[in-house]
């Protein structure tokens, strides 16, 4: 377990990720994830992660090794599309028993893998290591090397064991098994100065074909695509491309990263939602092409290409404005589409009352701020909390995953998911026209009306029960301001570490704090994620002030 | 030939086998004098034309597939609702053949019923002797509690007088003075079966609380706390019976179910033969009168019953066919107003689910369009729900609906920016809709079982809601009153859009979007 052990420290130092290099080379070691909390609802696991992220390989067979746990739950979940081989929808799983358990479950790994090369002769097996066998210590990547080596397939060891992390860590790990065993083992048949990496994009709903018309179009080659619609051959060649595009940063950044330091690839961190960043994506595409030897004249039909298509759009979202305009949208979504998908919204005239960061990076966080300094940023996702600040924005209609912890808002609004679990392809120039048609239809439903009333012989609904039990709240801090200044202290700043602004307080004015680096030492916090800092910074700076204003008052 | 003792396929198979495709060909060919194929085709697209349509809807006299039945199917569906009662038509036998028949189609259950087995002679010389000998027959035979008398065509068109052949018999002997026969007038070519429901419901009402046939004094009424509740000609009696008995239950609401057919068309298999069961008891019926009020779930089939128990002193109240979130809560609102009896939270959570459920599914419904054919109740009741989920009904036919229900309709329909392109067309049969499918296409069609053949015709999915479903089973043991009636008709729409989906998908070809979750 040392190399899986090494192999995470080594993705959490990852180099490309700003904030990470911010911090102190003890903290950097820590990694970026926060740890998880028992008792909490938690996300998916690293081996959910890993299997997300490669499961759109389409022609490959992915074998889960472990119980029936593991597959039975993962088995073709994301609606990803493919254009040919629909081998990735075919379930494989060594279904491990309680003997496999005893006696080690290596042997019926390999002969799964026989199985599966007699009987579909795929072009590679990808086998998922899950918790029971890692534990049991079946070392997947022996049997993997056994296997390839006697039936000359490659038989790729994606090792994430849920036990070691969240599902980011997961698509981490799975973008460096590609790493190690994948990308670089095969030459492409010909190469051209338009040869493009897509990374982080999985095809849900068909999203990648919403842009690679244009693509083809302008002449862009996909030499692969990470991993969305992807086939085997087309990694282990991706290798080879002049440029790539990083869609969804937070989950691959590492390969993004270690593709440019070992092959020369040159990255940028794009999106394809809305037609601003769509536009851009496709403008640093061909700007890293002509970097990279493409002829210069790429540029000029690339805007002749974007200016053509966002009349379009801007045409086809002119029917949808008169209704839409003033609606204003709450979004709950996380990482880069906290912001990106702002963008895309506004451009239809819709106002974001909101936007929770709560899995977002500090850079998602300013680039948010940067685009619509008004929107809301919402960290805290407790129902009652979250009803509170829906109802004093007014929002109209909430966008947002498919997750339970929702229920409660799900309750009050039109609702419509943008997840990954979503049925519709939001992405490119058709792509947000898609959404807001959906948007449209979601605010005209006439259900929600339904569910915004109380049942007819109710007289208390369940919002005034919670106006009841807020103002209640309120009135109470109001009444006792030992109690209202108790819960201002016990107020989590750092969330990594627990860490509440009265710790904080204390040990700035017992120890006159002036950096926040003094902070983190004494109390830990900032020494997580880091995305508290702005905070920290703040408080130093009213514990400066406070302090100046006192002795000037005094000598005053 | 191809069948063999070891494996003798069935019709469905049969038929496919080459041999019997050459003799229908052949058949075809020398004997049938069929037009070439070309021509066939050609004026089978020619019907998909609104040219076509305009002289579909020129149409006069003739009347293609009509979705209704006659009066007197509806008088047998009431009868049986109570307690050992036998429905005896007093007419034609090949005409009460059909009611058993149709009835048990649908509810694969016996349905007990006899004719006066009028014949020639009857018809030239009156069917007195008939109903002389019919029910003596009738009571010595299947020993009923009481006997409820109807009538086809043939009594009706000779004149025969029910009440005074009644009186006759019962001097006669034929059975006691005191046994109860309540009738009703039902001829087929007034109405439908809605219609024949009601003067049988009516008929049995007015025996009990007018005096039996001037046999005893009127009953005076005494109110009381009790109400009395009407289901109507129901393909989904049993389900919705046993659903509104629970819901009253739950509320503590004291009731009495006027024709209560849950338990008769749906008897367990234990070894005895049930000719009756269940049903509302007659002393119950009589003791009807003092109710404070009476709800009417289908008003298009109760509306003399209704005015006859307004006669009476009480308080009514006519719906249509609730289905859905805001059709139950006029309805539990209705009751709760009535009897004072509060809404309890069990049933304020039921409510929840269904409004949960329908959120839940909203987008895949939204904006779907639908046509709609049945009983009037039914298509009202349906039109609301579908309204409700952001459907859009496009297309509302009803053969036995007129201007009344037609008016009802269009209101419903102008209060909803989702009804605003629907058409709505009373009198009008399924070849009318035939052409109204192709020009005005719609995603979904929803109706009885005779919807199949528009179905195979016109590709439009039927969604089975009404009656009768005859190709189906057990649908009518699920309710579509109540918050779980209208989670039940959400999933059978439901499971038809989703069905569609994954239908004619062929691996490799275009199955692109053959997704496991939806």
């Amino acid at each position: 377990m040392s190399s899986l052990a090494d192999k995470i420290q080594d993705v959490f130092n990852e180099p490309g990720c700003s904030t990470n290099t911010g911090k102190a080379a003890k903290e950097r070691k820590k990694g970026c994830s926060k740890p998880l909390q028992p008792g909490g609802a938690a996300g998916g696991c690293a081996f959910d992660g890993a299997k997300i992220a490669l499961q759109p390989v389409t022609d490959v067979a992915h074998l889960v090794h472990g119980p029936i746990a593991c597959e039975g739950s993962s088995w073709d979940n994301r609606g990803v599309k493919s254009s040919g081989s629909k081998l990735y929808r075919t379930s494989f799983t060594t279904d491990m028993s309680e003997n496999d358990v005893v006696f080690g479950g290596e042997k019926r790994l390999f002969k799964s893998i026989r199985e599966i090369i007699e009987k579909y002769d795929p072009p590679a097996v990808f086998v998922y290591q899950t918790c029971v066998p890692a534990m049991m210590g079946d070392d997947i990547a022996a049997v993997c090397k056994v296997a390839s080596e006697k039936f000359g397939k490659p038989c790729i060891p994606i090792i994430a064991p849920g036990f070691v992390g969240p599902k980011n860590l997961g698509n981490k790990l799975a973008g460096e098994a590609m790493l190690d065993y994948v990308i670089g083992t095969q030459e492409p048949d010909f190469t051209t100065p338009y040869d493009i990496n897509i990374i982080g994009e999985y095809n849900v709903a068909g999203e990648l074909w919403q842009v690679k018309p244009l693509l083809d179009e302008l002449g862009i080659r996909i030499l692969s695509c990470l991993s969305g619609d992807a086939r085997y051959h087309e990694i282990a060649r991706s290798h080879r491309a002049r440029a790539a595009m990083m869609v969804c940063s937070t989950a691959m950044i590492n390969v993004a990263r270690k593709m440019e330091e070992r092959y020369g690839i040159p990255y940028f961190e794009g999106s394809f939602y809305g037609i601003t960043d769509t536009s851009d994506s496709l403008r640093q595409i061909a700007k890293l092409l002509i970097a990279r030897g493409a002829d210069a004249e790429l540029m000029d039909r690339v805007e002749a290409v974007i200016a053509r298509e966002e009349a379009r759009a801007w045409e086809a979202l002119k029917a949808f404005t008169p209704r839409l305009t003033g609606k204003k949208v709450l979004l709950i979504t996380g990482g880069v589409k906290s912001w990106s998908v702002v963008a895309a919204l506004q451009e239809a005239g819709l106002s974001i009352v909101g936007s929770s960061v709560k899995k977002s990076t500090k850079e998602d966080k300013e680039r948010l701020k940067e685009m619509s300094p008004d929107v809301h940023q919402i960290d805290d996702l407790r129902p009652r909390e979250m009803y509170k600040m829906l109802k004093e924005a007014k929002a109209d209609i909430m966008l947002s995953g498919g997750r339970s912890q929702f229920v409660a808002l799900k309750a009050k609004m039109p609702w419509l998911d943008i997840n990954q679990e979503r049925h519709y392809a939001y992405a490119g120039y058709v792509g947000i026209i898609e959404m807001v048609r959906q948007i449209d239809k979601a605010l005209s439903n006439p259900v929600w009306e339904q569910v915004r009333k109380a049942p007819p012989w109710d007289e208390v609904s369940w919002e005034d029960r919670a106006d009841a039990a807020n103002a209640a709240d309120e009135a109470a801090l109001a009444a006792d301001p030992a109690r209202a200044e108790a819960e201002r202290r016990a107020t989590i700043v750092c969330k990594c570490k627990e860490i509440s602004v009265g710790t904080i307080e204390d040990a700035i004015r017992s120890h006159d704090l002036t950096v926040i680096a003094q902070v983190t030492q004494l109390t830990q916090a900032g020494g997580g994620c880091g995305s508290c800092k702005e905070t920290i910074a703040a408080m130093l700076a009213r514990e400066a002030k406070a302090a100046a204003d006192a002795p000037s008052a005094q000598v005053a | 030939m191809s069948q063999s003792a070891d494996n003798v396929i069935d019709h469905a198979a049969l038929f496919l086998e080459p041999q019997y495709d050459s003799m229908i060909e052949a058949k075809r060919k020398n004997f049938e004098n069929a037009p070439p194929q070309a021509e066939i085709d050609r004026v089978r697209e020619w019907t998909k034309t609104v040219e076509y349509q305009d002289k579909n809807f020129a149409r006069e006299a003739l009347c293609i597939n009509p979705a209704k039945a006659c009066q007197p199917l509806g008088a047998v569906f009431a009868a049986v609702g109570f307690e050992k009662t036998l429905p005896f038509v007093h007419g034609s036998q090949g005409c009460v053949a059909y009611y058993r028949s149709h009835l048990s189609r649908h509810f694969k259950e016996p349905t007990s019923c006899v004719s006066s087995s009028m014949t020639e002679d009857a018809a030239v010389f009156g069917g007195l002797n008939n109903m002389v000998d019919g029910l003596a027959n009738a009571h010595a035979l299947y020993k009923p509690k009481m006997i409820a008398v109807s009538t086809t065509c043939m009594a009706e068109v000779i004149g025969d007088d029910l009440n005074a052949f009644i009186k006759g018999a019962k001097e006669k002997g034929s059975v006691p003075a005191d046994f109860d026969v309540p009738f009703a007038h039902t001829p087929a070519f007034v109405g439908s079966h809605v219609t024949g429901y009601d003067n049988a419901m009516k008929g049995i009402v007015e025996h009990f609380w007018n005096g039996k046939a001037g046999t005893v004094a009127k009953t005076e009424r005494q109110p009381n706390e009790s109400i009395n509740f009407i289901g109507g000609f129901d393909g989904y009696t049993v389900g919705n019976l046993r659903e509104v008995k629970r819901l009253f239950d739950t509320m503590g609401v004291s009731y009495t179910i006027l024709g209560d057919t849950s338990d008769v068309w749906d008897t367990p298999t234990d070894g005895e033969f049930r000719m009756y069961d269940g049903g509302t008891t007659l002393e119950d019926t009589a003791n009807a009168i003092h109710a404070k009020a009476t709800i009417s779930m289908q008003e298009f089939c109760t509306e003399k019953t209704l005015s006859l128990i307004a006669d009476a002193g009480q308080e009514v109240v006519a719906l249509n066919h609730p289905v859905g979130v805001t059709g139950t809560d006029r309805f539990l609102m209705e009751v709760s107003r009535i009897t004072g009896k509060p809404i309890p939270a069990s049933i304020t959570r039921e409510r929840g689910r269904l409004v949960d459920a329908i959120a839940d599914s909203n987008a895949h419904i939204h904006g779907k369009k639908f046509a709609i054919f049945g009983d009037p109740d039914l298509c009202l009741g349906m039109v609301e729900f579908l309204l409700e989920l952001g459907a859009e009904p496009t297309t509302v036919l009803s053969t036995n609906g007129g201007k009344a229900w037609e008016a009802k309709v269009k209101a419903l329909l102008d209060a909803s920016p989702f009804g605003k392109d629907c058409q709505v067309f009373a009198g009008k049969d399924l070849w009318h809709l035939r052409s109204l499918l192709f020009t005005r296409p719609v995603d979904f069609l929803i109706g009885s079982t005779y919807g199949k053949y528009l179905e195979r015709d016109t590709g439009t999915p039927l969604i089975r809601l009404g009656f009768p479903i005859f190709d189906r089973h057990h649908q009518h043991r699920y309710p579509v009153w109540g918050y779980q009636g209208g989670l039940n008709v959400l999933v059978k729409i439901l499971d038809k859009i989703f069905d569609e989906m994954d239908k004619n998908v062929v691996a490799g070809v275009n199955d692109i979007s053959f997704d496991i979750i939806r």
